[in-house]
């Protein structure tokens, strides 16, 4: 478990965006009100119709105040799914 | 690395902004200030479904309505370039402060201080004549 982000940097982490979207990049850096740096980020478009879309970004510097949940992405859990295959609902937007 | 540190290492560079309402602003970034409030110039701006541009010469951008920023992936290593020296000059001119401890190795500098001094001088004298090193 981490207790603070700093814990995380240079390793792979998973942001949900206020907007529902999921992010997944090396952590690089943030701050203290959770703006955060994404290195050879991506974004996973989850839909009921396909498998989930990996959609490159590059280098992202995410607001704090539309980050959601961050987390850290388990490497060999990862290695194992098979994207192609997931199906899921996208996530609504946080209601304010 | 600070996520603002970032993005003033990218003045001068082309970027990708989001904002909160999903326009986006893609265009040279002249400024930001620690709010994250940005100036970009020779914009387009695009709307939220991508359907309508707008060129924009120059626009400012309230920090407060960004989503995420793109930059470019080069970026992050001219951070790196950077934040080092400067580090090693707080080093350097650490190292030339405060007097003694170089030659002499007792450790007390040459000049003022220590005991002795202009201690029981009065206000009159012209403020010549006292000892100079620490007395011994």
């Amino acid at each position: 478990m981490a207790s603070a982000l700093s814990e995380w940097v240079d390793k792979q982490i998973s942001v949900i965006t206020c907007d529902g979207r999921n992010i997944v990049g090396q952590l690089r850096g943030f701050d203290q009100v959770t703006n955060v740096i994404l290195d050879e980020c991506h974004e996973r478009v989850f839909s009921m119709e396909a498998g989930v879309e990996q959609v490159v970004h590059g280098l992202y510097i995410i607001r704090g105040d539309n980050i959601a949940v961050i987390g850290e992405l388990d490497a060999e859990l990862d290695a194992k799914t098979d994207l192609d295959t997931v199906r899921a609902e996208p996530l609504k937007p946080v209601v304010h | 690395m600070f996520p603002l540190s970032l993005l003033t290492t990218a003045k001068g560079n082309p970027m990708l902004i989001e904002l909160k309402n999903g326009d986006t602003y893609n265009g040279r970034l002249v400024n930001a200030d620690s709010w994250m409030n940005i100036s970009l110039q020779g914009v387009i701006c695009t709307s939220k479904d991508g359907d309508r541009f707008w060129n924009i010469a120059e626009c400012y951008i309230r920090g407060n309505s960004i989503k995420y920023l793109r930059i470019p992936d080069e970026i992050i290593d001219m951070v790196q370039e950077e934040e080092m020296p400067v580090k090693d000059k707080n080093k350097k001119s650490f190292s030339h402060r405060g007097r003694g401890g170089r030659v002499n190795t007792t450790g007390r500098g040459r000049g003022r201080g220590g005991r002795g001094g202009r201690r029981g001088e009065g206000r009159g004298n012209d403020g010549r004549g006292g000892p100079r090193g620490g007395a011994r």
